[in-house]
């Protein structure tokens, strides 16, 4: 764990402060200055990933440091579950923003790096795009399927679905992302590497996340809401599925392949 | 749907398992006799959903989904070096599945080493390298570390002269070398930059300390941490590679029928193939090493991604969206 004493080392804490801040103030009633806190913690999250656009001179998403950083401008897709979805979970998000940050804060080394030739190329921005925004989905739709193991229905009079609902609706969004991600990544994959699936350990357990809510797509079509329990846990396991894509495959030596760079 | 249910998690199983063995396993694993077997089965159980389940035909979103899996199976398979052999056979087709090719600058060559076997089979055309070339991420860094741990980061610029401080004096680059030799000159060693074939890039650096004594300095970047016991400063000078480049012409009997500079992600597409750059040589840079791959059953993967987006997008996304218009608009 390092201290980055740097701008955008700066930039992250401070982002990372006012998500946890904003997380308080909501958790005490006072919802409204927490939003407030909160919008103005994604403004700095945005101003944290234009300085190391503009740093690196190309689209940060190369490492786990940008990547991670990337994932902390999560306000959008809070709003969008609001107002589109009818799911809520602010406070959620405030923290699993604060949550994803602190890697990038504490965690990953962020020397810039130059882009290797095999990322050179039109597909690295929307593959690693659509992906992190399943993903921003798909830890808010894990969060729904928890309220729902754990019992914890929104308030009456805040207009909101149930956990289980909610759980499903988010899926529904995230989902068509994910599998865009992967077939963009499959297409890369042919243009830089020579095949279109090459066995390697991220492709496959990404193909792992995908076929876990795809699963959860049949079993919820079999049943219903008839067994709400486990289809949250089909949820949860897509999301530990998407975890290890993300960070075990690239931090572990187990699994070492052709998306070893992105460390 | 049990039987889909099952299917879906014994290959999800079965991922994670191949993502523990490594690229090359996984790939002879997911190609054996009993995997073939389950990849029939879940095609064969698609096709048959279409007949069972109504719902799939009906729903256009579904019918697009489970009919771009049904492709993207049909042409993994048939894109397979089964595929292949199953193709000679019925079709007499008879094409390289996947190989490399090593060609010198200025000459051509139609063999490929087949991956996975010993074997070489000959293209029905020639691939001529023109020139081979690298390119560096600009501007490259010399960079500079003092015996107390300080740090300085210069830019490569011959015979400009950086100050490093007070008690640290001046470093200047005199000479970049793309092959630097030593040779003998009246009794005495001499550098030389060797225009023969090789590379051994190098940087001699003079080092004006603040009393105007001055030393010469060499840093290779093939032998990085090279330096002398009373050497001031530990220098270092890495290039970082931003493309590599072959220039191809394609040869058929006597005449060039296509030329392309094929870069990573930029490959060339000639007769039924997609030449790749792979390797090259990397003491010399006098021969590229390209990847051949056959794009039989391609575009059948690609028509199967197509659709399965598509239908994804259209059953989760759009219909909704369009449903929520209309109920809006009455």
């Amino acid at each position: 764990m390092e201290i980055k004493y740097t701008i955008q080392g700066l930039l992250v804490y401070t982002t990372i402060a006012a998500y946890l801040l904003a997380f308080v103030t909501t958790i005490l009633r006072r919802p409204k200055v927490g939003h407030i806190i909160y919008l103005l913690g994604f403004a700095i999250a945005v101003c944290s990933f234009g300085y190391r656009w503009y740093h690196v001179r190309h689209v940060p998403l190369q490492n786990l440091f940008e990547v991670f950083l990337c994932l902390g401008m999560i306000y959008p897709v809070s709003l969008f579950c609001r107002k589109a979805l009818r799911v809520g979970g602010y406070p959620a998000d405030m923290l699993i923003g604060a949550i994803v940050l602190f890697p990038a804060g504490f965690v990953f080394n962020a020397e810039p790096q130059h882009l290797p030739p095999a990322l050179q190329s039109w597909l690295f921005t929307p593959h690693v795009a659509v992906y992190m925004l399943s993903y921003i989905f798909m830890a808010k739709a894990t969060f729904q399927a928890i309220c729902q193991l754990a019992g914890r229905n929104p308030k009456p009079g805040e207009n909101l679905l149930l956990p289980e609902e909610a759980t499903y609706r988010i899926i529904c969004v995230g989902f068509p992302l994910l599998t865009l991600g992967l077939i963009l990544g499959s297409y890369w994959g042919k243009l830089a590497w020579g095949d279109y699936w090459g066995w390697d350990p991220k492709e496959l357990w990404s193909l792992a996340s995908w076929l876990v809510f795809l699963g959860y797509f049949h079993f919820r079509y079999m049943f219903g809401k008839k067994h709400p329990r486990i289809n949250s846990l089909w949820a949860i396991t897509g999301m530990a599925a998407i975890i290890i894509t993300l960070l075990w495959v690239n931090l572990s030596r187990i699994f070492s392949g052709l998306h070893s760079y992105a460390t | 749907m049990w039987l889909a249910l099952l299917l879906i998690i014994v290959l999800t199983v079965l991922s994670i398992y191949g993502a523990f063995i490594g690229a090359e396993r996984a790939q002879r694993f997911f190609n054996q006799p009993p995997l073939v077997v389950y990849w029939t089965a879940l095609a064969i159980l698609l096709i048959v959903g279409f007949a069972a389940f109504r719902r799939l035909v009906r729903v256009p979103g579904l019918l697009l989904i489970h009919a771009g899996c049904v492709l993207i199976l049909a042409g993994g398979m048939w894109s397979s070096q089964a595929g292949h052999n199953l193709q000679k056979k019925l079709l007499g087709i008879d094409k390289i599945r996947s190989g490399r090719m090593a060609i010198y600058e200025g000459s051509s060559d139609n063999q490929v080493a087949l991956d996975g076997t010993r074997e070489q089979k000959e293209l029905p055309f020639s691939l001529k390298l023109k020139d081979f070339r690298i390119e560096y991420y600009q501007p490259v860094y010399l960079r500079i570390m003092s015996r107390q741990g300080r740090q300085w980061k210069i830019p490569v610029e011959v015979d400009k002269e950086f100050p490093l401080g007070d008690e640290a004096g001046t470093i200047k680059i005199i000479k970049a070398y793309e092959n630097f030799k030593i040779g003998t000159q009246e009794g005495k060693s001499v550098p030389f930059d060797d225009p023969s074939p090789g590379s051994n890039p190098t940087l001699e650096v003079q080092i004006t300390e603040p009393s105007g004594q001055t030393s010469t300095q060499y840093v290779f970047e093939r032998f990085p941490g090279h330096s002398h016991g009373q050497d001031k400063f530990l220098l270092s000078y890495h290039r970082v590679i931003s493309d590599y480049i072959s220039e191809l012409q394609i040869i058929e009997g006597d005449k060039v029928v296509a030329e392309k500079d094929i870069e990573v992600n930029h490959p060339l597409h000639f007769g039924g193939y997609h030449f790749y750059q792979s390797s090259y040589d990397d003491k010399a840079g006098q021969y590229t090493v390209l990847q051949v791959v056959s794009d039989t059953g391609l575009y059948v993967v690609y028509a199967g991604y197509w659709m399965l987006c598509l239908g994804v997008i259209w059953h989760m996304w759009l219909r909704h969206i369009f449903s929520r218009f209309r109920a809006k608009s009455t």
